[in-house]
């Protein structure tokens, strides 16, 4: 008797907990993992490091950052990736870096944790992600190798991207009647008339730099004006007539910059606008945050924002952060429940709302971000034409860019020839093309 | 018996082993790695062993890169031009304070203060202080009613402003070098050149510079080679712009493996490197071994009379 009721009590206990571990929620099984992360110092980390807290409260899995300038942490990643068992679960990565980790096959493919039905979130709603980000900073293996397209598969989601806006000086627009520039013709004409209007202004201020800043700048240029670094056979076209177009706009541009606008970087021309010693900024979206903090800018509630003008088509840049989980990784489950959780329209609110930069449109679009960021649906706009070809992304691109940074800075500064300098680029880019294997099919 | 003669006549070995290891361990493994390194090719992503071997493609690479051979002439005359600089400065300085001043020691620590500040530090300083707008150069020309200069923006005066830098940083060196060699210089002979009515400037040339000249050739060296191995001021200031115009050699091999993610390439630029600084540390050796030579000849002939 007394077996039988032990053997009915034991039945109803094991049912009872089958039950309960069929309708328990998707992160019981990892409660009181630990997770290691590696994320940059980069303003969009730095709204997620306060949100992170939240990730532990609701799901019991801890989360250890490590934090570091972007170049360390892509040298220190460089290091982990490489060893049999990693330390890292989920590594923020820059967009370069997604040529080099997945052909070095060091990143998961994503389907497996997107079809597992324990992890998936059916509400994810992966079609409200910015495409062009998920495009330049996810996807690999489909057209050119580093696009989508029928064969491209998902290697990471794209966290703190960023694209290409336009801030102007509403006061100095006002003050002379100009409209902002909707087209590269437009943009053009306005940058030199600027010096004139405001005598000590320069017109935009831009990156030119020599070597990648002076390459990035030209690159905002060339999609939009209908240029390429290459056609779809991998030949070099940089040096053809949008090529040309483009660095000469970049001339334009730097010849009626601000004082000194040749030697410019990011920071510099950052400044430049921030004190107000220049009209425009063309460039990415994560300086925004910056433009109405009073210890950093004199221009506080002086900028409006614009989409990147338009030339033979609308263009802005792609670039920025994304994350995806090692091949060595030890939690890979949580890790991919982290990564979920924190690109959910939900964590992507929260992160916008800390400053961080969204990878939804549903986020541009949202009242309350706009209401604290009343430039963010302008962003939203300019992302339906973010372009996630508007620069290779193989790993000879390092290579390329250096050389098209210096001598477009030669351009700049020693008065080459745009066209001998750009034919010396694609010359050059051949040579290294070939050697990498590009040209073999040939 | 043979067995204790066996040990007497290792133990000297024996005892040599550890620093033997150690030489081996920390000196000649990293060496032989680069110039290993230096035939594959090799990205950051690879381990080693998996980088593929392409013998000498590397270096028939580097025979045909423009690039390359622009930042090495630019590393030569860059070389070239702080060294004689910060020679003709730091003994010169050395010359003019080698005497008896009220609060000399004050002086000497300032003179050597700018070597002891961080490169990286010095490099901003500098970025700042050439600023086209806001930094102090521009200001104080501006203010005395010349045209601003173009100190970065340009590739003559970039370089020349980076050459500023370096002899602004490294000259104190020299400066202390020369100036404890002068102070151990003998008294009689300079108290003999006195009495036979040497000038002061007689004195340096004929006395002071020829007893100075093997601690001189020493700090030369050492300044010649951290002149073509210097980074961290040029990377911060210029960045090697603009153009190619400041980017010298160890800036190209630090770029080659960070920024083109070629790691053998980049061994490959540094094993160049080392056998011209090799070369230049032989050639000084043998110049010394020269002089002493003849020195000693010198010596035994006017023993003999």
């Amino acid at each position: 008797m007394l077996n039988i009721i032990k053997t009915t009590a034991t039945s109803v206990a094991a049912l009872a907990f089958a039950v309960t571990a069929a309708f328990a929620g998707p992160y019981d099984d990892y409660k009181g993992t630990t997770l290691v992360v590696s994320f940059p110092a980069h303003p969009h980390y730095d709204a997620v490091m306060k949100v992170l807290p939240e990730f532990t409260k609701e799901t019991g899995i801890k989360v250890e950052v490590d934090q570091l300038q972007y170049l360390k942490m892509r040298q220190k990643q460089t290091l982990e990736l490489t060893k049999n068992k990693g330390d890292y679960d989920l590594i923020a990565y820059v967009v370069f870096s997604k040529a080099d980790y997945v052909y070095a096959d060091q990143l998961e493919n994503l389907a497996r944790f997107f079809m597992n039905p324990k992890l998936a979130d059916p509400s994810y709603d992966a079609d409200d992600l910015v495409a062009g980000y998920v495009a330049n900073i996810g996807v690999a293996g489909g057209k050119k190798g580093y696009l989508p397209g029928p064969t491209g598969s998902l290697f990471g989601l794209p966290f703190g991207s960023e694209t290409s806006v336009l801030g102007y000086r509403k006061d100095i627009f006002e003050k002379h009647g100009l409209n902002v520039p909707k087209t590269y013709d437009e943009l053009l004409e306005l940058v030199c008339k600027i010096p004139e209007l405001e005598p000590g202004m320069g017109g935009l201020a831009s990156r030119a730099a020599s070597g990648h800043h002076a390459s990035h700048a030209y690159l905002l240029h060339l999609a939009p004006l209908g240029g390429r670094i290459f056609d779809d056979q991998w030949n070099p076209t940089m040096n053809n007539e949008a090529g040309v177009a483009a660095a000469n706009a970049l001339k334009k541009i730097v010849s009626c910059g601000a004082e000194g606008a040749a030697t410019f970087g990011f920071a510099e021309a950052g400044a430049s606008f921030l004190q107000g010693n220049s009209a425009m900024f063309l460039d990415t979206t994560i300086f925004a945050g910056q433009v109405n903090n009073p210890e950093k800018s004199k221009v506080v509630g002086k900028v409006g924002w614009a989409p990147h003008p338009v030339g033979v088509r609308a263009a802005s840049q792609t670039g920025g952060f994304g994350i995806g989980i090692p091949k060595n990784a030890q939690n890979k489950n949580a890790a991919f429940l982290l990564m979920q959780w924190l690109t959910s329209k939900k964590s992507d609110k929260l992160i916008a709302m800390q400053g961080g930069n969204p990878s939804r449109y549903s986020t541009h679009f949202d009242a309350n971000v706009n209401a604290k960021f009343p430039y963010m649906s302008v962003f939203g706009e300019a992302l339906k034409n973010a372009d996630p070809d508007w620069r290779p992304i193989i790993p000879v691109w390092g290579k390329i860019n250096a050389d098209l940074g210096t001598t477009l800075s030669k351009i700049l500064t020693e008065g080459l020839d745009v066209q001998e300098g750009l034919d010396g680029v694609a010359e050059r880019t051949k040579k290294i093309m070939d050697d990498a294997g590009y040209n073999t099919w040939k | 018996m043979d067995v204790v003669k066996k040990i007497n006549k290792f133990t000297p070995y024996m005892l040599l082993a550890p620093a033997g290891i150690i030489l081996l361990l920390a000196l000649l493994y990293p060496i032989g790695y680069m110039v290993y390194a230096s035939f594959l090719d090799w990205s950051p992503s690879q381990h080693i062993g998996q980088a593929e071997f392409i013998g000498l493609r590397n270096y028939i690479n580097l025979w045909n890169d423009a690039a390359f051979f622009e930042s090495f002439g630019v590393t030569l005359k860059f070389a070239f031009f702080v060294v004689v600089l910060e020679m003709i400065i730091g003994v010169g300085l050395a010359l003019l304070l080698d005497r008896e001043i009220r609060g000399m020691s004050v002086l000497r620590v300032i003179f050597i203060l700018p070597m002891m500040i961080a490169p990286i530090v010095v490099g901003l300083m500098w970025r700042y202080m050439y600023h086209p707008t806001v930094g102090v150069f521009n200001r104080t020309l501006k203010e005395w009613g010349f045209e601003s200069i173009p100190w970065l923006s340009d590739s003559g005066w970039a370089f020349y402003g980076v050459i500023i830098a370096d002899v602004w940083q490294w000259t104190p060196f020299i400066f202390i070098l020369a100036l404890a060699a002068m102070q151990g210089l003998p008294r009689s002979a300079l108290e003999a050149a006195e009495l036979d009515g040497a000038g002061e400037w007689q004195k340096i040339v004929h006395i002071k510079l020829p007893l100075m000249l093997p601690v001189l050739i020493i700090t030369l060296l050492l300044r010649l080679i951290d002149a073509f191995k210097v980074l961290e001021v040029v990377l911060i200031m210029t960045n090697g712009g603009p153009g190619l115009s400041t980017e010298i050699l160890a800036l190209r091999i630090f770029r080659t493996a960070q920024e083109f993610q070629e790691l053998g390439y980049s061994a490959a630029m540094s094993n160049i490197l080392l056998i011209l600084l090799m070369l230049l540390t032989i050639a000084m050796f043998v110049y010394n071994k020269i002089q002493e030579n003849r020195a000693s000849k010198m010596c035994a002939m006017i023993e003999k009379g």
